[in-house]
Parts: C-alpha cells; sequence; structure tokens
C-alpha cells in the first residue's frame, strides 16, 4: 500500500499532505495538519463531534476517506474566528446563552450552526433543532444550544446592518 | 483499520473496468457512511479488500431528470440532494420524505442513494419508497447495461442480484398520475440518527366517485425485503378509503407478515405495531382523518 499525496485548502490556505491510502480526514485533520479542534467521539457518525464543512456542506470527517477529499475545501472550528482572533457572533453566543459546558460537542455545533446560517439567515427553532440534530450533547440538554443559535441569528442581522 | 489502495476513476466505463479487473478485491466507495463504519469495525464483509474505488467524481452520476413520463436519478445523488428537489419534491415527495428521515444532517450530505442500494439494509428508508414507485435499477457491467427492478436489489436474499463486476448507475420511475396522495412513515428508537425499526411506503389514488383506483403499500424492516403487498392493496382497490377498512388492511398485512417471516423474537412487537403504523399511513395517503 503506497502512500499517496493530496491537496487541501483549510481554512482558506493549501496544504500538501502525504498520507496512507486508508487515512480519514478526520486523522489528516488533527494529527498531519494539527487543528484538533475538530474531534472523534465515536468514529462511526452517530454524534457530530468530528463535524466539518466540506465544499459547502458538513460531513462527519470520521467517515470520508481522506484521499476522496483531495482537491476540497475544508473549512474546521479553528477557521471560524476572524484573522484577527476576534470570535464570530457564533461563538459569541455560545458564551453568552451557556451554551458550553465541557465543550466537547462544542465545534460540531458551532459548525452547524455556521452551515445552517451560511443559507437561512432567519431559521425557525425547528430548523435550528434539524441542524444541529447529528450533534449529540450530553451536558447541556440542548436547550442553551438552541438559544445561542437564535441569539447568533440576531447578532449576524446586526453585524450586517452596521456594514451597511 | 484495514490496508487498502485507492482509485478514482473520472467515468462509468473506467469504473466498470476496475471492478472487472480486480474482480471481489475492490469495493466501491460511494459517500462513505456505510463502508468506512465496515472497515473500522474490521467487518468480515470488507476483510478481502485490497482496493477502494471513489465513485464521488463520476459526474455522470449526479443528475435528477425528467424524460416524458419517467424520473431517472443518479446514483450519486445524495440524500441531502433528494429531499431538495423540486421535482422529486413534485412526483415522488415520499422519496424526499424518506431521504429526511436517514441518519442526520452530515450523513445526508454525504450519503448517496446508489450507495444505499448497494448496502441493501433491510431496514432502508429509501427502498420502500422506490418500491412502491416500482423503480428499476439501471446497472453497468463488462457486458453492456441491464435493468433491475429494485424490490429484487434490497433486503435479504440468498441470491446475490448483482456480480462483483457490476454498479448501479441510476434509479428510475414512471410518474404517477398527480392525483393521489403518499405517506411515508418510520418508526425508530429516537427522531434522528436512527435506523428503522419499521418503515412504510403507500400510495393511493381514488377516481371522482372516490373509489382506490391504485394502491401501492411497501413496508420496510417488517418482511425480508421491501416488496408491494399485494393481498393488503387488494383490499382497498375498488372500496372507498375509510378509517375503519385501512384498520383492517393493517391487520392483513401483518398476518402476512407472520406468514413470511414466522414468529420471531420481534413478532410480538413488529405484529401490532406495522398494523397500526400501516393503516395510519393509508389514512394519511387518502387523506382520511382517524378519531384517535
Amino acid at each position: 500500500m503506497d502512500n499517496i499525496n493530496i491537496k487541501l485548502s483549510v481554512n482558506g490556505r493549501d496544504h500538501n499532505v502525504n498520507i496512507e491510502p486508508n487515512a480519514r480526514l478526520l486523522d489528516v485533520i488533527r494529527d498531519q495538519l494539527g487543528f484538533t479542534g475538530t474531534k472523534e467521539g465515536c468514529g462511526v457518525g452517530e454524534c457530530g463531534t468530528c463535524t466539518v464543512i466540506l465544499n459547502g456542506r458538513k460531513v462527519n470527517s470520521c467517515m470520508v476517506l481522506a484521499a476522496q477529499a483531495d482537491g476540497s475545501k475544508i473549512l474546521t472550528i479553528e477557521g471560524i474566528a476572524s484573522d484577527n482572533g476576534s470570535l464570530h457572533p457564533i461563538q459569541e453566543a455560545f458564551i453568552e446563552a451557556g451554551a458550553v459546558q465541557c465543550g466537547f460537542c462544542t465545534p460540531g455545533m458551532v459548525l452547524s450552526a455556521y452551515e445552517l446560517l451560511s443559507h437561512n439567515p432567519s431559521p425557525s427553532r425547528d430548523e435550528v433543532k434539524i441542524a444541529i440534530s447529528g450533534n449529540l450533547c450530553r451536558c447541556t440538554g440542548y436547550k442553551q444550544i438552541v438559544d445561542a443559535v437564535e441569539l447568533a441569528v440576531g447578532k449576524m442581522k446586526e453585524r450586517k446592518g452596521d456594514k451597511r | 483499520m484495514i490496508d487498502f489502495d485507492y482509485i478514482r476513476p473520472r467515468s462509468i466505463v473506467e469504473c466498470v473496468e476496475l471492478l472487472r479487473r480486480y474482480e471481489k478485491k475492490a469495493k466501491l466507495l460511494a459517500g462513505g457512511t456505510d463502508l468506512m463504519v465496515e472497515f473500522r469495525a474490521n467487518d468480515k464483509k470488507v476483510k478481502d479488500v485490497e482496493i477502494i474505488i471513489d465513485t464521488a467524481h463520476i459526474s455522470e452520476l449526479k443528475f435528477i431528470r425528467e424524460e416524458d413520463d419517467l424520473i431517472e436519478i443518479g446514483a450519486g445523488v445524495t440524500f441531502s440532494e433528494l429531499a431538495e428537489s423540486d421535482l422529486l419534491r413534485r412526483y415522488a415527495p415520499i422519496l424526499c420524505e424518506a431521504a429526511l428521515a436517514v441518519g442526520s444532517p452530515q450523513i445526508r450530505n454525504a450519503g448517496t442513494l446508489g450507495g444505499s442500494l448497494g448496502t441493501a439494509s433491510p431496514a432502508s428508508d429509501p427502498a420502500p419508497p422506490l418500491v412502491a414507485l416500482d423503480a428499476v435499477a439501471r446497472i453497468a457491467g463488462p457486458c453492456g447495461e441491464r435493468e433491475l427492478p429494485v424490490s429484487l436489489l434490497v433486503g435479504k436474499s440468498s441470491d446475490e442480484p448483482m456480480r462483483h463486476d457490476e454498479m448501479i448507475v441510476s434509479v428510475s420511475f414512471k410518474k404517477t398520475s398527480g392525483r393521489g396522495g403518499f405517506s411515508f412513515l418510520k418508526l425508530g428508537r429516537r427522531k434522528t440518527l436512527a435506523i428503522a425499526r419499521m418503515n412504510v411506503a403507500v400510495y393511493v389514488e381514488t377516481d371522482e366517485n372516490n373509489m382506490a383506483v391504485d394502491v401501492r403499500i411497501v413496508p420496510g424492516a417488517s418482511f425480508p425485503s421491501a416488496v408491494r403487498v399485494k393481498a393488503a392493496e387488494r383490499m382497498l382497490l375498488g372500496k372507498v378509503p375509510d378509517v375503519e377498512l385501512h384498520s383492517e388492511i393493517g391487520k392483513k398485512l401483518a398476518e402476512e407478515m407472520v406468514k413470511v417471516t414466522g414468529r420471531r423474537w420481534s413478532t410480538p412487537y413488529k405484529e401490532p405495531v406495522i398494523a397500526v403504523l400501516v393503516s395510519r399511513a393509508l389514512n394519511e395517503a387518502a387523506g382520511v382523518k382517524s378519531n384517535g
């Protein structure tokens, strides 16, 4: 089994990586590229802690073969905050709404919220729940997380208003 | 994790040639939502695999189109894409409902219709709607293409419906008249990220006298494979849909199920529940309201 070279664009930067053909995208992101915000909770696509945004769609990176992602654009939790380090409105909202307890589900939850709001800036509460339905949380009971996403909706509309 | 090599064909022809060349040492990869789990578990289904053939970049597999009275869906279409399709919403809403019932948003963004049919789980969510639509799969192999009813592709069967050097290219079905109603119901241990304990796809069309002229009932995760239960369908044909009749049909279907499966460990649960699930689906498809 020979190694192969792939190219991944992660959080806006290109990376050339030499990988084993059976490497998972999760392992490449964490172990080879050092983006450890993406977690492994179950390894079988049932918890969502490994969620990344791949070519605009959120997926479980534990179930993506890294070789299949060759040439793709990936967004991890590390790419959500601005370049100057200031938090994204979704991240601020999670803090303000008390939606972070142990924090293990948080990267996946934030990315699910980010993907939702990027194509639906005014979701209903039910739509928020569906958007996070692939992300398990053992601490919060989900209510604060849903509240945080609703809070983020308002923050993002405000920011958009300020920019005009 | 099992060791294997990786190869990425760009066309169906190239893919079939690779399948022929590598024989049983190759496995097709689509969304990875079943295969990656099998690899991680060192499942016996994949222990002899030496090479993965990635179908995700074959653009010929990614389409949803209509041609006259047929709708055709490429094997590479994801569950999210199925759910978002206006064409399918119009002509096969139960397929959209079933697509939305699969896994989670992350799984739906990766998992494909072809991959799901390839896995052929008896608890498949898209299978009952496809069988209710009398869908046919187009299969490509070294000798060309052939068609196979989806009802023969899915579920437990002693005969392998497809050879190792063949691949599913698309499924197609005839549009319904537009005058009938659909229902897809799924029971799982939770609302999402759940395999179906049982599901059912139903279509009911009535004429101007409100008599049923076209009835399709396909239960899933209950019979060994997803098939139309004609004995139950016949009970509604030529009659006016109503709640009591639907309840009798549900019980008849449960009887048929036990005839086929025998009394298993799950029967005390499945027998009464499939009866109710089917009658609820009939009520919904026919637009009749029950009091319960």
